[in-house]
């Protein structure tokens, strides 16, 4: 009987504790908040991307840097990362108070703040400062709510062909021009214990933004998106259901092997550089995990296999396509400042500062050098800061693929996330070879009229 | 006691297949953890050409701590660490408190309103975070608490509660109703009942529903996002989580703050397992 | 007559003392944010600001879309076998080594309860990485069969929810374990000592004695397992994100991926969010029912 009262002391005790505790707790963090000097301070909601090869000195370089540059203004960052980032905007935007600076993406992931107008345009900034030649033309186009919302910090190829040589020799074969040539390869390579195209098929968008998107862009054309806005063409017509029946036979031929719609991404990376896989199918973000990483010193592929073994290229020629030597490409992500700010303010003057400069020349080169976007600044000599800094044989072979092809549309940038899903499963359906290419058509023909009569 | 005495054929194969079947999940819990440990001393490039051999047995590699030494710098575990434990300890003991007096409020004391609060508590066991996660933020705003460790703790306690309550209540609906009103006619009040009779022997209960909440919330990764923005206020697996991007995971960084993470967690249910198990057996002495 | 009523307000008083702290903190934090859900699940709401945008009632428009659409279904089974693995499979397994345990039947009692219990304390990340690189193609389970049959090649599984169940049904027997192992002890052991005294075999003993005394843990025990397999997410977004072609989808993905996945759609998320909870209370009150009939009277 006595140890039950005993047990009830020491909880009501802890709990006497703990209530002033939490309050001093809740109390001092407000306190940090308030400390203002006189400067102009900015809250800013920042993508943290620990995982990013090589982003470990970003604090040093990149915010305390501009803090230096400009003693007049003080920052609150919030770093935060993958889903909880999204879900933090959400919340952000339903509550009205957006913090000053934000990052974005410039397509669906976003379209809420596009869509409200949550932000700015940043192009009257970008005019009054005169800076809109110093960007390259295709990163500043309108974006999903169609104007510029955040300054892009590259431009993404999602689709990107990585060559292994060395497999390719072995078995006697040249980089393959066009489709039957790469479907005579897969024999031979068979033959040999390879694997055609080394890709991670489970995790849903994987094919239809490392493949799909250029094998509609080839077929449909670079503009297959406004057509199929103006109501010219239907999901259910030949540029479509041809690029599905392409991936069946992808599928049927085994260049694609079924049992990579149970691998998740980023896994077949590994076999890839093992020599297993004569192509590691991916985007441009790939580079830098087969790059060195900075914190291990090691590096999937070496200095001397990106130079000799690996080649970049894009799918080849196939029969009918419309376009050729594309790739399909999206622009990055980027920040832009809340719509909340009062016009021709000194804040205003101060986000736009900080914007402008984490798009500058010197950020740009920070992250072209940790291999972490291309640059869009002109500014930026690439070939230069290659040289300079004695950056990886990938890097310039990335340079040089962004210089050899052009750009279609990603399906997931373009089209509402409603319909890009049905297309993400409907491709996974067509791996299993439970639906045809007509019935996944139709399929996504269906959701995109549902979604064009709720606009 | 009750051991199996007898010796016929059937008896023994019955033991050999209780201890297989016994071994069995020993081993599949025990196996997770050292391809866990094992994987956090390779680099990232080697977990991603070999999954499963011992580190350094890639050729061209070799086991290495720099995974921790990398993780431990860059993910200011020591706040993290310390946040996590104020902020299960808090809801911990809270949510104990509040769910045995609530308990034992619907299980002995008759009202009518019991039907519908108690109810009520059965709707929050099957709600999901996702839904709440934004008029949680907005509500926590409206009343100030938005970015403060108070701010945080009041929803945990507040979605660990339902679980609790409901266990609670189950549990001390079990306990005769004799007791207490043996105790009532010898004059005792509720509350000495509940500190005397009900607190002691709800013992098991409360050691089941600390086990459920501690690893709950110790795990917890949503919400302390989106009720914090300072660094210094988030907790645990927002540093775990670092390092699995969207595009690339850094699996060597990932598994080592994964068992950084994993050490308080086991080594508080190591040393505590006597007192786990004492605890849960404590309910069943009688006094 | 004067000590009744204020014995009365007593009860009363008390009451509330005891029940109102737990329930005012859950409906502040729980009764807005879920009237909020089931009033936007009705809405037309497309994210941004709440207070200024333009926010349209339209019914259950949202509830039309999540049933018209064929992976619902597929969600919706998955869910149901999560439940009944856990009903049957979880519980039962969960009592045995409870009792296996608890009756001192076993040597190492204290080995094999932290063993068994240990999967919840593991976070379901590492396991759900495990097993997804156990069963991957280039994983272990395809090394080991290779071992026997060299020219083995990994095929597409037919059958890919399989292995999600499989992990499913061994994680989470712990949770199971400490509940029954908690209300064992509750059983007075001089019943059963007596009962073994006029002869009862141990069979009887479990049969007569501790399955009635146990039948309301049973029940608690399978409204837990039937909420928890209806919103399971954490393990299977981790294995296999509900992959491939949704063949492994359960509700909650299925939530995530047509809600969450780019622009949110809060009326949808919501409404299948209400879906959920109405299969629950379904399938509560149909345990609830069953109990009635069946169960025993402590």
């Amino acid at each position: 009987m006595k140890k039950g009262k005993h047990t009830l002391t020491i909880a009501l005790a802890l709990l006497l504790c703990l209530v002033p505790a939490m309050l001093f707790a809740g109390g001092s963090s407000e306190a940090t908040a308030a400390a203002d000097d006189g400067k102009i301070n900015l809250t800013v909601l920042n993508y943290r991307d620990t995982s990013a090869t090589n982003s470990a000195n970003e604090d040093e370089v990149v915010w305390d840097y501009f803090l230096e540059q400009n003693p007049d203004i003080s920052l609150t960052i919030e770093n935060i990362f993958g889903e909880p980032f999204l879900a933090k905007t959400e919340a952000y935007l339903a509550s009205g108070n957006l913090p000053d600076v934000i990052y974005m993406w410039s397509g669906g992931k976003s379209a809420s703040v596009h869509q409200n107008h949550a932000v700015k345009d940043l192009m009257p900034f970008l005019e009054k400062d005169g800076l809109v030649d110093d960007y390259n033309p295709a990163a500043l186009v309108p974006q999903y709510g169609g104007y510029l919302a955040e300054l892009p910090e590259g431009i993404t190829a999602s689709h990107m062909i990585f060559v292994n040589k060395t497999v390719l020799e072995d078995c006697g074969l040249e980089i393959p021009e066009t489709l039957d040539d790469l479907l005579a390869m897969v024999p031979v390579l068979k033959e040999k214990g390879y694997g055609v195209f080394a890709m991670d098929n489970m995790t849903t968008w994987v094919m239809q933004s490392t493949l799909v998107s250029t094998i509609v862009g080839r077929l449909g054309g670079a503009d297959w998106y406004d057509r199929l806005v103006a109501g010219e063409i239907d999901f259910t017509d030949d540029w479509f259901v041809d690029s599905l029946e392409l991936v069946e036979l992808l599928y049927d031929e085994g260049v694609i092997n079924r049992n990579s719609l149970q691998s998740t991404y980023g896994t077949s990376r590994g076999p890839f550089a093992l020599n297993q896989y004569a192509f590691l199918v991916d985007g441009d973000w790939a580079c830098s995990s087969l790059m060195m990483d900075n914190t291990t010193g090691q590096a999937l592929l070496s200095r001397e296999r990106q130079e000799n073994d690996i080649e970049l290229i894009v799918f080849p020629e196939i029969p009918g396509e419309v376009v050729h030597d594309t790739t399909s490409g999206t622009i990055g992500t980027g920040y832009a400042i809340s719509a909340d700010i009062e016009e021709g303010s000194a804040k205003e003057e101060a986000a736009w500062r900080l914007v402008k400069y984490l798009q500058g020349e010197h950020v740009q080169e920070y992250r072209l050098v940790t291999g972490q976007a291309f640059p869009t600044n002109l500014n930026v000599d690439v070939d230069k800061v290659i040289e300079e800094n004695n950056l990886e044989p990938l890097v310039s072979k990335r340079a040089e693929f962004y210089n050899t092809y052009s750009y279609t549309p990603v399906i997931d940038d373009v089209l509402s996330s409603e319909v890009a899903n049905v297309i993400d499963i409907g491709l996974q359906e067509l791996g299993l070879g439970s639906k045809t290419p007509v019935e996944v058509a139709q399929d996504v023909q269906d959701t995109w009229e549902k979604w064009l009569d709720k606009q | 006691m009750a051991n199996i005495q007898s010796h016929s054929p059937a008896a023994k194969v019955g033991k050999v297949i209780t201890y297989s079947v016994l071994l069995v999940f020993s081993c599949f819990a025990v196996v997770p953890l050292l391809w866990l440990f094992m994987n956090s001393f390779k680099t990232t490039q080697e977990f991603m050409i070999d999954k499963l051999s011992l580190p350094g047995q890639t050729e061209g590699y070799s086991a290495t701590l720099v995974n921790y030494i990398d993780a431990w710098t860059r993910g200011k575990f020591p706040t993290l660490i310390m946040n996590s434990v104020i902020y299960t300890a808090g809801t911990v003991i809270m949510v104990e408190v509040l769910a045995i007096m609530a308990g034992f409020g619907f299980a002995k004391l008759r009202c009518k309103a019991t039907k519908v609060l108690h109810g009520s508590f059965v709707i929050g066991i099957l709600l999901t975070i996702q839904c709440i996660m934004v008029p949680l933020f907005l509500l926590v705003n409206a009343i100030g608490l938005y970015n403060s460790r108070l701010g945080v703790l009041i929803p945990y306690i507040g979605i660990s509660l339902p679980m609790a309550v409901y266990l609670a209540t189950e549990y001390i609906k079990s306990i005769p109703d004799a007791l207490v009103e043996s105790a009532r006619i010898d004059g005792a009040s509720y509350f000495g009942i509940l500190a005397r009779i009900i607190a002691p022997m709800a013992k098991p209960v409360a050691v089941t529903v600390a086990i459920l909440t501690v690893s709950s919330i110790w795990n917890e990764f949503m919400l302390i996002n989106i009720l914090t923005s300072d660094d210094a206020l988030k907790s645990l697996p927002v540093g775990i989580n670092q390092f699995a991007g969207a595009l690339t995971t850094d699996y060597g960084k990932q598994f080592a703050s994964l068992v950084i993470g994993l050490i308080p967690m086991l080594a508080f249910y190591l040393v505590f397992r006597k007192e786990i198990t004492k605890g849960v057996a404590a309910g069943a002495v009688k006094g | 007559m004067k000590g009744g009523v204020t014995k009365r307000r007593e009860h009363y008083v008390t009451y509330w003392v005891l029940v109102l702290p737990a329930f005012l903190i859950y409906i502040l934090v729980m009764a807005f944010p879920t009237i909020y859900s089931v009033v936007l699940s009705l809405s037309d709401y497309r994210g941004g600001n709440l207070f200024t945008s333009d926010i349209n009632f339209v019914g259950f428009d949202s509830y039309k879309e999540v049933i018209d659409d064929q992976y619902f279904y597929v969600a919706l089974k998955n869910n149901l076998l999560l439940v009944f693995i856990s009903v049957f499979g979880q519980i039962p397994l969960g009592f045995i080594f409870a009792y296996l345990l608890s009756r001192d039947m076993v040597k190492h009692k204290d080995f094999f309860q932290t063993m068994i219990y240990l999967p919840s304390v593991i976070s379901t990340v590492v396991i759900g990485l495990l097993w997804k690189s156990f069963f991957s193609p280039n994983g272990a389970f395809v090394q080991l069969i290779r071992v026997f049959n060299p020219s083995y090649e990994a095929a597409l599984s037919s059958y890919p929810f399989g292995q999600v169940l499989f992990v499913t049904l061994w994680m989470y027997v712990g949770n199971y374990l400490i509940i029954f192992m908690a209300n064992l002890q509750k059983i007075d052991s001089s019943i059963i000592e007596a009962a073994k005294i006029d002869g009862a075999s141990e069979m009887q003993v479990l049969w007569h004695i501790i399955l009635p005394a146990l039948s309301g843990v049973i029940v608690t025990a399978s409204i837990l397992a039937i909420s928890g397999s209806l919103k399971a997410f954490d393990l299977i977004y981790v294995m296999t994100g509900g992959g491939p072609a949704n063949r492994t989808t359960v509700l909650s993905i299925f939530m995530y991926d047509k809600a969450f996945k780019g622009a949110p759609n809060y009326p949808v998320a919501n409404a299948i969010s209400t879906i959920m909870v109405v299969i629950s209370f379904t399938l509560i009150g149909i345990t609830k029912f069953i109990e009635s009939r069946v169960g025993g009277r402590e």
